[in-house]
C-alpha cells in the first residue's frame, strides 16, 4: 500500500513541485519583462506623441490627407496619437516574445522565433502602405492641378484614379510582402489593371464614341484659340 | 550648318578677341526668323553709337534646329544705309551652346561668363524674337552704364494693354511694394549692366534653380535692387514680339517667375520689410507715343479656366486663403463673360500665395501651379474692365492696382513672421 502511494502519488507531486520549482523563476522573469515592456512602451509612446506634437506632425498629416482618412474611418484620435500607440503596442509585442522565450518551452520558442521571422515583412508592409497612401495622395494632388491647368472637365475624376491606383498598388506589394496568396493577388492585380485599360480602349473607341469625338474636337478647338492669342504673358 | 563652338574653340577665340568694352548677348531658342534682325540692328547701333569702343556680340543658342546661328553669322551691317562714314571697330560675333539646365537663365549665364573673360565694362542683352528693336535701343540700354555710372538699366516700353499680363498684375506691384523702386518693367526681358554686375551675377549660387529658366528676368531685377546697384530705365518705345511659341506651357512659365519671385523674398526679407512707399526710378530716352497692333484675346476661356480651378481646386486654395478671402472666391460668379476680381481682393490673394510659399504649407510645385487659374481669372477680370480704355487709363488702372498692393503691405508684414498655423 506504502509502494502505491509513494509510487502513485508521492513520486509525480514531488516531480511536480520540482518541475512547477523551475519553472516559476522563468514565470517571474516573464512577467518582469512583461512589465518593463509595459512600462518602456508607455514611456516611449508619451516621448513618440510629444515629438510628433512638437514637429506638427498633426499638421502635416492634415495636409497630405492623412488626417481627413482616419476621420473618414471613424478615427477620432489625432495621427501623433496613433503613431505614439502602434510605437507602444511594437514594443509592448518585442517584450511580450522575450518573455515568451524567457519561459524556456520548446513549442512556445519555435512560435516565437516565427513571430521573430515574420515580424520584419509585417513592418515593411506597414511602411509600403504609408509610403503608397502617402503618394497616392500627393499625385493625386498634382494630377488634379494639372489636369485643371490643362482645362480637361474631368479632372477630379483623374485625380481620384491616380490615387486608387497607387493605393491598390501599394496593396498588392504589401499583400505579396506578407506572403499572403502571392499568386493570386498579383495575378489579380495584373488582371484588374489590364482590363481596365482594355475596358477604357473599348468604352472609348466602341461605346463612347461621340464624347471621344467630342473631346478631341474640344481639344483642337483649344488649341485653336489658344493659338489665336498673341499676347505674351512676361 | 554651322557647328556649335565647343567650350575649347571659344575659349581659344575669346583669347584671340582680347578684351572687349562692350558686350550684347542674345539669348536664342529657334528665332531664325527675326534673329537676323536683331542682330542687324545690334550691329547697326554699335557702329553707329560706339565706334571707337571694342564690342562683341554673344549668341547663346539653346540647340536651335531651324538654322537660328546660321542666321546670325550670316547678318551683316550695311554701314551707309545708318549714315556711318568714319571708322567703326568691327563687331566680334561669337555663336556658342550654353550649358546646363536648357532655358533664358542659362542662356544668360553663358552671356555673364563671356563678360567676365573679356573684362567688358558694359554689358546688354536683348530678345532674339523682337521686331520692332531699333539701333537706338543699344545706345540706350549701354549709355547709362558706359558714360552715366548707371550699374542695371531696365526697359521701359510701350506695350498693348493687354501685353505683359504677368508684369503687370503681379511682378511689376510686388516688386514695387516690397522694394519700393518704380521699375515697371522688371521682367522685360532687354537690360544693360555693367561688366561688375554681371560678375556678381555669376557668382551666385542659382543656376540649378528656376532663375535658370524664365526666373532670371526678375532675379537680376530684384538682386540689382537688393545689392544697391544704381539703377535706371530706359525708354525702348515699342516692344513687338514674335508670337509666343503655342507649345509653352504658361503654368510652368508662371511657376517660374512667380516661384522665384517668393524665394527672392525670403532671401531678401530683411530688405523688403525696412521699406515703405516707393520711389520713382529715372528714365532715359525720350518718351514718344506709339502706334500698337491689335492683340486678340479670350477673356471667355480664361473664365472657364478659372471657373474650373473654383469648381475643383477649392479645398486646396483653402490651405493658402485667408478664410474670407476664399468665402469671397466661392461666391464669385464666374460666367460667360462675367466675373470681377478687385484689385483688394486680387492683392490679398498674391499675398496670401507669398506667404504660404513662406510657411511651405504644401509642395511648392503644387502651390504655384494652383496659381494659375486664379491668374487667369484675374487676367480676364482686367480685360473686361479695360476693354475700353485707352492706353493712358489703362496705365492709371495698373497704377491703382500698386497702391493697393503698398497700401496692403502691412498685413503681409504682420503675417510674415507669425508662426505656421
Amino acid at each position: 500500500m506504502n509502494n502505491v502511494w509513494q509510487s502513485g502519488f508521492i513520486e509525480p507531486m514531488v516531480a511536480f513541485l520540482k518541475e512547477l520549482g523551475d519553472f516559476l523563476p522563468h514565470l517571474v522573469a516573464m512577467i518582469v519583462v512583461l512589465l518593463l515592456g509595459v512600462l518602456i512602451g508607455w514611456a516611449v509612446k508619451t516621448a513618440v506623441f510629444r515629438v510628433l506634437v512638437t514637429a506638427k506632425f498633426d499638421q502635416y498629416s492634415g495636409r497630405v490627407g492623412l488626417s481627413q482618412a482616419l476621420t473618414k474611418g471613424g478615427v477620432r484620435e489625432t495621427p501623433a496619437h496613433w503613431v505614439g500607440r502602434i510605437a507602444y503596442w511594437v514594443i509592448v509585442l518585442v517584450f511580450l516574445m522575450l518573455g515568451l522565450e524567457v519561459l524556456n518551452l520548446k513549442p512556445v520558442d519555435q512560435f516565437v522565433a516565427q513571430v521573430f521571422s515574420y515580424l520584419p515583412h509585417m513592418l515593411i508592409a506597414v511602411v509600403i502602405l504609408i509610403v503608397g497612401f502617402l503618394l497616392g495622395n500627393f499625385f493625386a494632388r498634382g494630377t488634379l492641378i494639372a489636369a485643371v491647368n490643362a482645362q480637361i472637365q474631368e479632372a477630379r475624376f483623374l485625380a481620384r484614379a491616380v490615387r486608387i491606383a497607387i493605393i491598390l498598388l501599394a496593396l498588392a506589394m504589401a499583400f505579396e510582402q506578407l506572403g499572403i496568396a502571392k499568386t493570386v493577388i498579383v495575378a489579380t492585380f495584373s488582371i484588374t489593371l489590364g482590363g481596365v485599360v482594355l475596358a477604357l480602349a473599348i468604352a472609348f473607341g466602341l461605346g463612347a464614341r461621340d464624347s471621344a469625338k467630342d473631346f478631341i474636337e474640344k481639344r483642337l478647338k483649344k488649341e485653336r484659340e489658344t493659338k489665336e492669342e498673341d499676347f505674351s504673358h512676361l | 550648318m554651322t557647328a556649335p563652338m565647343m567650350r575649347e574653340e571659344l575659349d581659344h577665340r575669346l583669347e584671340a578677341i582680347g578684351p572687349a568694352e562692350i558686350l550684347v548677348g542674345i539669348p536664342s531658342y529657334n528665332n531664325a526668323r527675326t534673329i537676323g534682325r536683331v542682330v542687324h540692328a545690334v550691329g547697326a547701333g554699335l557702329a553707329k553709337y560706339f565706334p571707337e569702343s571694342r564690342a562683341v556680340l554673344v549668341n547663346s543658342d539653346g540647340g536651335s534646329s531651324d538654322g537660328t546661328p546660321e542666321a546670325v553669322e550670316k547678318s551683316t551691317v550695311d554701314l551707309q544705309s545708318i549714315l556711318v562714314a568714319h571708322r567703326v571697330n568691327p563687331v566680334h560675333k561669337i555663336v556658342t551652346p550654353y550649358h546646363g539646365i536648357p532655358g533664358k537663365g542659362s542662356a544668360f549665364r553663358m552671356i555673364f561668363e563671356i563678360a567676365k573673360t573679356l573684362g567688358a565694362k558694359a554689358c546688354a542683352v536683348v530678345d532674339a524674337d523682337l521686331r520692332s528693336i531699333t539701333p537706338d535701343w543699344i545706345e540706350l540700354l549701354v549709355r547709362p552704364v558706359l558714360k552715366e555710372g548707371y550699374d542695371y538699366v531696365a526697359p521701359y516700353y510701350r506695350r498693348h494693354k493687354y501685353d505683359g499680363t504677368i508684369t503687370n498684375s503681379i511682378v511689376y506691384p510686388l516688386t514695387r511694394a516690397l522694394y519700393g523702386r518704380r521699375i515697371r518693367q522688371p521682367i522685360g526681358g532687354e537690360f544693360g549692366f555693367s561688366g561688375e554686375l554681371a560678375g556678381y551675377f555669376l557668382e551666385q549660387d542659382v543656376w540649378g534653380t528656376d532663375v535658370a529658366r524664365y526666373g532670371i528676368d526678375i532675379w537680376m531685377t530684384t538682386t540689382a535692387i537688393a545689392r544697391g546697384s544704381r539703377i535706371c530705365q530706359a525708354y525702348l518705345g515699342a516692344k513687338i514680339h514674335d508670337p509666343k511659341d503655342p507649345g509653352s506651357d504658361l503654368s510652368a512659365m508662371l511657376a517660374q517667375v512667380v516661384g522665384s519671385t517668393f524665394t527672392l523674398m525670403e532671401k531678401y526679407a530683411e530688405q523688403w520689410k525696412a521699406v515703405r512707399n516707393s520711389e520713382p526710378v529715372p528714365i532715359f530716352g525720350f518718351e514718344y507715343d506709339v502706334g500698337l497692333e491689335p492683340i486678340p484675346v479670350n477673356a471667355e476661356r480664361m473664365i472657364k479656366a478659372f471657373a474650373l480651378g473654383q469648381s475643383e481646386l477649392m479645398s486646396l486654395w483653402a490651405e493658402i486663403l485667408s478664410p474670407e478671402k476664399l468665402t469671397e472666391l466661392k461666391a464669385m460668379k464666374a460666367d460667360g463673360t462675367e466675373l470681377r476680381i478687385s484689385d483688394a481682393l486680387w492683392t490679398r490673394i498674391v499675398y496670401d500665395f507669398a506667404l504660404a510659399s513662406h510657411r511651405r504649407v504644401m509642395v511648392h510645385e503644387h502651390l504655384l501651379k494652383s496659381f494659375t487659374p486664379l491668374y487667369l481669372g484675374r487676367v480676364a477680370s482686367f480685360i473686361l474692365e479695360t476693354q475700353s480704355l485707352s492706353h493712358a487709363d489703362v496705365e492709371n488702372h495698373i497704377e491703382r492696382l500698386c497702391q493697393c498692393f503698398e497700401g496692403e503691405k502691412d498685413y503681409l508684414l504682420n503675417q510674415w513672421d507669425k508662426p505656421k498655423i
